[in-house]
């Protein structure tokens, strides 16, 4: 993985592991709501809008529910601060 | 408002070692209103870890009732903040556009949830046609959305006694007329600002317009408008904005349940004025003219602004008293009096033992007291010593004091009645009264001295008010600590009970409403349901007065006795024996209640000091 995506990689981690109060997470591009109990349509929102603050973007409206996996959100994030 | 970034490492050390109180504490000094969601999503994850077994926080129900949009996420950061505003929020969140549903039928899970509050969420999108931009055709609109609500505030108050806040309209920042839009009665504008008006003007008890409207301004109307996530999942404002709203509507449950600040306690150096008036002399001192003169001389107006609505004064400060009271007396721009000041302390005592002689004296508890003081030191020594006292962080540029002050929202309030804005006057009256007192040789002479005179009368809208806050925030005399809001004594009176509100007035002033009685008929006898009395009128006759005005009542109703009930709490021990006091016999006594009874043909009347005015 490149050093762009694994910073991002990184930093989504921690914003992983804070909103789940799991210190032990791991993610991989893959991870989906499916893979994370607690990863409902009310958590995805709140990952959104985390995710938009620490990396200083902005989703789409039509985005926002369409970001599925972690690869997902590493790539979209990666674009919008290449 | 800056926060430590080490709060929550600082909380889980705290927590770690047992101490909760501390960590709750910390969490609530430094959580700002304004950060954004993420960071508010630490606080609510710092607060999980805390234990608030013993943060005697008060209960209280909440149904939140969105309209047309989605409160998922703002539920928990209203419960955030009203946990540390020290409430125990129990939420029932309706579903998305169900208000109709919810409020008009009274089985329905939201009147099973028995709410002490219901919050009408609405939002200007709730106000405005939903397909198109209003036209001229649309001018009856904000009144046609005004009697959807209405119907809806009769609805509740016909099935329950909750008490109500309902949203005004947000307006939004983008206009089709642009700077015009004010001007044409029919655009996006006018139509909200009508509808805001119109619930100004038919906000009646039992209910406060929340001013949604007012903290978007203040977040700022671009960032609050977040439409991407309007688009996605309704929310009606930006995330970011969450913390702000739930902050104020904290502040306005306080305000509701009288948690509010009731005493500002000023110092005077560098805060009333510029400089030291010890060192710079009456000359000296910066007020009025200057850059800090104009800012401590705004902040004067803003404090004496607060006095005139019902705060209480003190100053606190480390001076010689003559010297600090000399530019009340003689700075010709100073704007507060000593007249002002119901309590004026100057000495080199320590603050907080100076602060805790101000509680005690003007009888109000350290928690609804709030200190202003330029200097970090004494403020940390304050917060240290009283962590019940709230002390807001000034900055250095006295510019900036008033800002400080009023984003705390300390003074929030839901009622305002005459008799608030003659409270300060109220407790120097009392202060002046305990000096006469302290002088006078007998009791008799400095009751007769006092010239009372108490008017008894029956409920009304003008005592109603009063007569709540009374009941509600009263605990030492108060014989059975009922709780009623406004809409509930109504329905009392309209079911038969019977209020009687008592005044009283003497040679230092008028204390305004400071008793209620609430009267039941039960068959041959009547009921003291209710008989609450402000601490401020003890034993000054009153509770003779307020005798001899029921058996007056009794006999006009021909009843044959009078039944007084006493519930114990740890609070109201001093009126266990009221009733032996006032002739009453004991009927019954358990451990939870003693039920009395005086029977009319045998009672007498008692004297006091106290002239009746008609």
């Amino acid at each position: 993985m490149d050093q762009h995506r694994q910073q991002i990689h990184n930093r989504i981690t921690v914003i992983f592991r804070d909103i789940f109060e799991d210190e032990t997470l791991e993610l991989y591009d893959g991870m989906t709501a499916a893979d994370i109990e607690e990863w409902d349509s009310l958590t995805h929102i709140t990952i959104v809008v985390t995710c938009e603050k620490e990396f200083g973007i902005k989703l789409n409206a039509a985005e926002i529910g369409k970001l599925k996996t972690v690869g997902e959100f590493i790539n979209t994030v990666a674009e919008r601060t290449a | 408002m800056s926060v430590p970034t080490d709060t929550g490492e600082t909380c889980k050390g705290l927590i770690a070692n047992g101490k909760h109180q501390e960590a709750l504490a910390l969490l609530r000094k430094s959580a700002d209103p304004a950060a954004d969601f993420p960071t508010q999503n630490g606080y609510l994850r710092t607060l999980k870890k805390i234990n608030l077994a013993n943060a005697n926080l008060q209960p209280l129900r909440i149904a939140l009732v969105p309209f047309y949009c989605s409160l998922d996420h703002f539920s928990e950061t209203l419960r955030l903040w009203a946990t540390l505003e020290g409430f125990e929020l129990t939420i029932f969140l309706a579903e998305f556009d169900t208000a109709e549903q919810m409020l008009f039928d009274p089985t329905s899970d939201l009147y099973a949830f028995k709410p002490d509050v219901i919050w009408l969420f609405n939002s200007w999108r709730d106000v405005l046609p939903r397909e198109k931009f209003p036209d001229c055709t649309n001018h009856a609109q904000a009144r046609v959305v005004y009697a959807r609500l209405k119907n809806l505030w009769e609805a509740i108050s016909t099935h329950c006694s909750a008490y109500i806040f309902q949203n005004n309209a947000d307006l939004p920042p983008d206009r089709v007329f642009g700077n015009h839009a004010p001007q044409i009665s029919w655009s996006r504008t006018s139509i909200l600002n009508q509808f805001n008006q119109i619930l100004t003007e038919n906000c009646g008890p039992g209910m406060t317009i929340f001013d949604l409207d007012y903290i978007s301004s203040l977040f700022g109307k671009r960032q609050w408008s977040n439409e991407p996530y309007w688009y996605h999942s309704k929310f009606p404002f930006s995330h970011d904005a969450f913390g702000m709203v739930s902050f104020h509507a904290a502040r306005l449950l306080c305000g509701l349940k009288g948690k509010s600040a009731k005493c500002l306690v000023l110092d005077l150096d560098n805060t009333l004025w510029g400089g030291v008036i010890g060192d710079d002399g009456m000359e000296g001192i910066r007020l009025g003219y200057g850059t800090d003169g104009e800012a401590h001389l705004d902040l004067q107006r803003y404090v004496l602004a607060l006095k005139q609505r019902g705060i209480i004064l003190a100053v606190c400060s480390k001076n010689e008293e003559s010297l600090a009271k000399q530019p009340f007396a003689e700075h010709p721009d100073m704007l507060l009096n000593l007249d002002d000041i119901a309590l004026f302390i100057a000495n080199w005592n320590n603050k907080a033992d100076n602060i805790r002689h101000i509680a005690k004296t003007l009888n109000i508890s350290l928690s609804s007291l709030v200190f202003l003081d330029d200097n970090p030191a004494e403020r940390a020594l304050v917060s240290r010593e009283l962590p019940m006292v709230t002390v807001p962080d000034l900055p250095e540029d006295p510019a900036l004091y008033v800002r400080a002050l009023d984003k705390g929202r300390y003074f929030e309030l839901t009622a305002y009645t005459d008799e608030d804005s003659c409270r300060n006057d109220m407790y120097k009256g009392n202060a002046c009264r305990a000096q006469l007192q302290a002088s006078s040789t007998d009791t008799e002479t400095f009751l007769k001295s006092l010239d009372m005179h108490s008017k008894a009368s029956y409920l009304d809208n003008f005592s109603l008010p009063r007569i709540a806050q009374l009941i509600n925030k009263g605990n030492q005399f108060h014989l059975t600590t009922t709780r009623y809001t406004e809409t509930e004594l109504l329905q009392k009176v309209e079911h038969g009970a019977i209020c009687r509100c008592y005044t009283l007035t003497d040679s230092f002033g008028d204390n305004g409403l400071i008793s209620g009685v609430i009267l039941q008929p039960n068959g041959d006898t009547l009921e003291i349901d209710t008989w609450v009395m402000s601490c401020r009128v003890l034993c000054r006759g009153m509770e003779q007065f307020i005798h001899n005005d029921l058996i007056e009542i009794a006999k006009q109703r021909s009843v044959s006795a009078l039944i007084g009930l006493y519930l114990p709490t740890p609070k109201n021990k001093m009126v266990a024996d009221l009733y032996p006091c006032l002739g009453y016999s004991i009927v019954e006594e358990t451990e939870i209640k003693r039920i009395f009874q005086l029977d009319i043909h045998q009672a007498k009347s008692l004297d006091n000091h106290i002239s009746p005015r008609p």
